[in-house]
């Protein structure tokens, strides 16, 4: 029986690349593999939450997807490959509730972009995963219809917001995953479970179908077993989309080409502001360790002081709340939101009694989102906050200057206990502080596993200048190359 | 220092109805104090970040229309009109 058991974790624990090859050699079916999904799916999501809801048709895709295959026809890059999406992507004729009850039931009526992207690649859907509440969050706590749990410990938070997708890749309940990451929302939860999470450019990858938070900050980034993974999910939904504006031309680059460059002479800036005062004592270990390593392999690493990050957690908080008291202003029950009639209603009262459905932290953010640009305040908070961002990412551009790279640990601290802090909202924010200035400043960041401490994962975070996701993702391999991390333990 | 009735004001404003959350009002407080740390920075002379982009790089103004009847998605959608509460 344990026999049984340690190869069924073995095959589904394959990475992208592995699939592929198994699937393409024919010493794998797409439906054997997604039939196990599923069943593995039903054994352990008691006991961890990724998905809020399943796709009841993943196992006639990938039949569908074997049938091809068997009659030679062309099939997408991603040959069923098993992934989930985050529950605030939108999905054609899936529900799509952004953990809130406010869009309980809302079934998208369109596909976002990237995940027709990923369909036209031939990838199926296993379902989507929980998050915070509108992405609100780095616990996925906030959820309404329950946390997720970290597969390393459930008695500890998966990170957040897209809690639920890191725990899908890392409990192989998938393959890998799409989150969005707004001030650290893909790179915090892998960092947390042990997968690799990656923050692309700001524009690198459409928007449209992302339901909207902030839309200044916002990006959908890919989680995976290893970076390779993420460079291949990358590939595929990056790119100029009409739908989206903000969208910016990759040319051909492919990003799982030459991944094995290394990073021997490469300029690796240590933020000092982030491996100092407030940093956990095995996270500050593990950092130490990483940097060693970083040096072994030829990096020249030194430390860089970005005098500005002490504000950059206000100034965050200060944009998002305000684009997010905006973006949410359209669940007044009438376009979306939460059901009841109308009549008996004058107009405030009744878009008070919808908005009564947001949980805890939306609401804490719309206020906030209504207080700091309002009358009086607008140059205080807001106005000022803007001028510091710009602050921020010119220090940024000048550290650039010196150095290829930039190096910090992904989350101050280790996961801790689920319900620990969440009474305390001011000392999560205070969480973020090393993955929003990507966010901020626009530029890439990937979270790459580095150590089991006390059974709980800590990852190490590189970031790049805008649009360097190549030279980024060369790095990260780099080190992922260095690391021989134990297999999760549910 | 922010006054707890300029918060509830804010809340009003974005329809949030506070009658009994003391808790909200608290919390909230708490993160705008230490939101006041933006005071210390220097930062006047710095210009904002915005997006920019020219005309050419729009897309073409053509009418396409949607392959779903995305009105249908509306609550209280009556075939010709939207029903909402009453305004006055």
């Amino acid at each position: 029986m344990l026999k049984l058991q340690r190869w069924y974790k073995m095959n589904l624990g394959i990475t992208a690349t592995q699939y592929l090859e198994q699937v393409k050699n024919g010493s794998l079916t797409v439906e054997e593999f997604m039939a196990k999904t599923m069943e593995r799916i039903k054994k352990v999501e008691g006991s961890i939450h990724a998905y809020i809801s399943l796709n009841d048709d993943a196992i006639s895709q990938a039949k569908q997807i074997d049938k091809k295959l068997k009659a030679k026809e062309k099939v997408g890059s991603c040959f069923g490959m098993p992934i989930s999406i985050k529950d605030n992507i939108c999905t054609k004729g899936m529900k799509t509730t952004c953990a809130s009850k406010m869009l309980e039931n809302f079934v998208a009526p369109y596909d976002a972009t990237v995940v027709s992207n990923l369909k036209s690649q031939d990838a199926i859907i296993t379902g989507k995963t929980n998050l915070d509440e509108f992405a609100m969050g780095i616990s996925t706590e906030f959820s309404y219809f329950g946390p997720s749990r970290n597969p390393w410990n459930t008695d500890y938070v998966p990170g957040g917001s897209s809690g639920g997708s890191a725990v899908s890749v890392s409990a192989l309940e998938c393959i890998a995953s799409l989150g969005s990451d707004t001030g650290g929302s893909v790179r915090n939860p892998a960092s947390f479970c042990s997968v690799v999470g990656l923050k692309p450019t700001y524009g690198l990858v459409s928007r449209y179908g992302l339901i909207s938070y902030a839309n200044s900050i916002e990006q959908v980034g890919p989680i995976a077993r290893t970076v390779e993974d993420a460079a291949f999910i990358l590939n595929i939904v990056s790119g100029i989309d009409t739908h989206d504006n903000t969208t910016i031309d990759k040319g051909k680059t492919d990003y799982a080409k030459d991944l094995d460059a290394g990073i021997d002479g490469k300029r690796i800036g240590i933020i000092s502001e982030m491996i100092g005062e407030g940093v956990d004592k095995q996270v500050a270990s593990a950092t130490s360790k990483a940097i060693s390593k970083l040096q072994s392999l030829g990096a020249k690493c030194s430390e860089v002081s970005l005098d500005s990050i002490k504000y950059s957690v206000a100034t965050y908080y200060t944009i998002a709340a305000t684009e997010a008291g905006s973006n949410l202003a359209r669940y007044d029950n009438i376009r979306y939101g939460f059901d009841f009639d109308v009549e008996g209603y004058e107009f405030n009262a009744y878009i008070s009694k919808a908005r009564k459905n947001f949980g805890p932290e939306v609401t804490r953010r719309m206020i906030l989102g209504s207080f700091v640009p309002s009358a009086g305040y607008l140059g205080k908070y807001f106005l000022k906050a803007l001028k510091v961002r710009s602050k921020i990412k010119s220090e940024i551009d000048q550290a650039f200057k010196k150095f290829d790279l930039l190096f910090a640990p992904t989350v101050p601290v280790l996961p801790f206990k689920i319900g620990e802090k969440i009474d305390d909202p001011l000392s999560l924010y205070l969480l973020d502080i090393n993955t929003i200035v990507a966010n901020l400043s626009g530029i890439p960041a990937i979270s790459i596993p580095y150590e089991i401490a006390q059974g709980l994962p800590i990852g190490m975070q590189l970031f790049a200048n805008s649009m360097q996701e190549k030279t980024l993702l060369q790095a990260a391999h780099a080190l992922e190359k260095t690391t021989n991390l134990p297999g999760v333990p549910i | 220092m922010v006054k707890r009735e300029e918060i509830v004001h804010a809340a009003n404003l974005i329809k949030i109805d506070l009658e009994d959350h003391e808790k909200y009002i608290e919390q909230v407080e708490k993160i705008l104090n230490y939101f006041d740390i933006l005071d210390k920075a220097s930062a006047e002379s710095e210009s904002f970040v915005t997006q920019e982009m020219s005309l050419d790089k729009l897309r073409d103004d053509k009418y396409v229309p949607f392959d779903e009847n995305l009105i249908t998605q509306l609550k209280n959608y009556k075939g010709t009109f939207v029903k909402a509460p009453k305004m006055v």
